[in-house]
């Protein structure tokens, strides 16, 4: 029923999906047939994004890396946060070598924060962000 | 957050975000594709998050990721140094999952499991928008079918709401083609509330459309009592599910769900029976008596006063008193109340809806405690506070128990009166009323 124009093969969720549609439309016999009739679809087609890919890996471990957590605000000021407190206590634990910058995004959790990312870019190696809900 | 991990990603910094379990399936499926469009890498975490123990956060740092199973820390590291996949890498052309016009013939039995199946409807029988009762519901409006309504972006997908596509969900509520100029222009609202906190709407109509329709604005105008009422409502589900793609667990998450989603609190304000001096909601947003609108609020909250009204205790003190639990997100409060708790509202003084919204704005207080007690308040607000915005920044440093007047905006208290007059009956909620949408617009 559902027809995918897509170039992301290989993506279970759709595939799921169609297999439920394929389902459907055998158990279905063609317009036409008696005591049958049509109906209009109430769904929406939808326009997938555009592919982007991940940036390159240039390290392959976080040595000696700067390593910002960014907090986004969701559930508060002790929920996340304190989330990514404890992630970089690990890290100071177990990759001492690694500096750790722990910051919270500014604004609520839907605002962006453009200034922080430039930040991010100029002054560190990675990033782990969260944590949403 | 996949926009400020792909925002990173984009700045040439490798990224790990972080979700919690109940959107994961969100983050790695739908939003992927029709959002982002970045193989992001994430990390998943247990809940609850907010509320819960340091020590219950260092368990799920060192536990695994429950989808994964792979140690939580390994795999955040692993997450920004492994080198990428050859999907990860990608930046083949994109498409369109595309949905045919016409469903494919059966019978009338099998077309109504196949809309359960698809996840297209309510799970209450539907009438079957077939060609000749969509093209019916077409003729009321000028409007031709493929205008579009609206471009719905959430969940991401960019869905084209078109006039044809509002038809066949109204066919499929019950509604009647005179509704169709109020559906459409609650359309341009879809979809409905969708949140973890499970959050609901309600719909309000002004103006001569309601006579027209014959919209119940009287006795029982809040309950399952009237075609118009119901089926504008029960449409703006439909469309809240179909054109807006929500699928429980995939795309939408209310962790309790909302019953009001049902019908969306659909009634028509009760002009007729105003005090004078009152003005109907859709003039206190801009329009004239003789314009047709219609008002779609958002919230979660819906008190009852339960009980008549007793002399001992005037209406606006107990309706002051209720509104200490509702949690101020948003400033906003919206009054329900008879004509009768009109009136005496009136006669204690209150000539106008915005005297009265004046007054509980200054009375109704909590302990800043409670406020910043909800999760919502402190999600939305204390970053704010932290940045020095007041009142936030205030509120912040007060100790627990002091006295805040969390209503600081009291053109967001809205009052709408409704109902039959049979008892001296008010529900006070904490929902949100947006600008109202001209209904005329549409016909």
């Amino acid at each position: 029923m559902t027809m995918w124009v897509a170039g992301t093969a290989g993506v279970v969720y759709l595939a799921k999906r169609r297999v439920q549609m394929s389902i459907l439309e055998t158990q279905q016999t063609g317009p036409g047939s008696s005591g049958k009739i049509t109906v209009l679809n109430p769904a929406c087609s939808s326009t997938m994004a555009e592919r982007a890919p991940l940036t390159p890996r240039t390290f392959s471990d976080l040595n000696d890396k700067t390593i910002f957590l960014v907090d986004i605000g969701w559930g508060g000021p002790k929920a996340g946060y304190d989330v990514l407190d404890v992630m970089k206590k690990w890290l100071a634990q177990n990759i001492p070598s690694a500096r750790t910058v722990l910051v919270a995004k500014k604004g609520s959790f839907g605002q962006d924060d453009p200034e922080l990312w430039k930040r991010i870019r100029d002054e560190g190696h990675a990033c782990i962000i969260g944590v949403s809900c | 957050m996949s926009r400020y991990a792909k925002t990173l990603e984009q700045l040439g910094v490798p990224t790990a975000p972080c979700t919690a379990i109940n959107v994961s399936e969100y983050v790695r499926g739908w939003d992927r594709l029709f959002n982002s469009g970045m193989p992001l890498r994430y990390t998943t975490l247990p809940l609850p998050i907010a509320g819960v123990s340091r020590e219950m956060h260092e368990a799920y740092v060192a536990g695994s990721d429950p989808i994964t199973c792979n140690p939580v820390m390994h795999q955040i590291v692993d997450a920004l140094t492994k080198p990428l996949t050859n999907d990860e890498q990608s930046t083949q052309s994109t498409g369109e999952a595309q949905e045919p016009r016409l469903l494919q013939p059966d019978t009338e039995d099998n077309l109504q499991e196949f809309f359960k199946q698809k996840d297209l409807t309510d799970y209450l029988p539907i009438v079957l928008p077939t060609e000749e009762r969509v093209a019916a519901m077409l003729k009321g409006t000028s409007h031709k079918p493929y205008e579009l309504v609206k471009t719905i972006a959430w969940p991401g997908g960019g869905r084209r709401l078109t006039v044809e596509k509002v038809a066949v969900s109204a066919v499929m509520a019950g509604a009647k083609p005179e509704y169709f100029p109020a559906i459409l222009a609650v359309a341009t609202m879809a979809p409905f509330g969708n949140s973890t906190t499970s959050m609901a709407n309600m719909i309000i109509v002004n103006g001569p459309v309601r006579k027209e329709i014959e919209m119940n604005s009287g006795i029982g105008a809040m309950g399952p009592y009237n075609r118009a009422n119901a089926t504008l409502g029960r449409t703006f589900t439909l469309l809240s599910r179909s054109a807006g793609n929500l699928h429980a667990g995939k795309t939408t998450f209310g962790s309790l769900g909302s019953n009001l989603q049902y019908n969306n609190c659909c009634f028509a304000e009760n002009e007729e029976a105003l005090p004078k001096g009152w003005e109907p909601l859709s003039v206190q947003f801009g329009y004239s008596r003789n314009d047709s609108v219609a008002t779609v609020a958002t919230g979660w909250t819906y008190h009852s006063c339960a009980g008549e009204l007793v002399t001992t205790y005037p209406p606006q003190m107990l309706i002051r008193d209720y509104m200490r639990s509702l949690s101020g997100m948003g400033s906003a409060a919206l009054l329900c109340a008879d004509p009768l708790v009109a009136g005496i509202l009136h006669s204690q003084g209150f000539t106008t809806k915005e005297l009265l919204a004046r007054w509980l704005s200054k009375n109704v207080s909590t302990p800043v405690q409670q406020y910043w007690g909800n999760g919502m308040i402190a999600t939305a607000y204390t970053s704010l506070g932290l940045q020095g915005l007041e009142p936030y920044a205030t509120w912040q440093r007060l100790p627990p128990d002091s006295l805040i007047e969390p209503f600081v905006d009291s053109k967001a208290i809205n009052t709408v009166v409704v109902g039959g007059q049979t008892n001296t009956i008010w529900f006070i909620t904490d929902f949100k009323a947006g600008k109202g949408i001209s209904i005329d617009a549409w016909r």
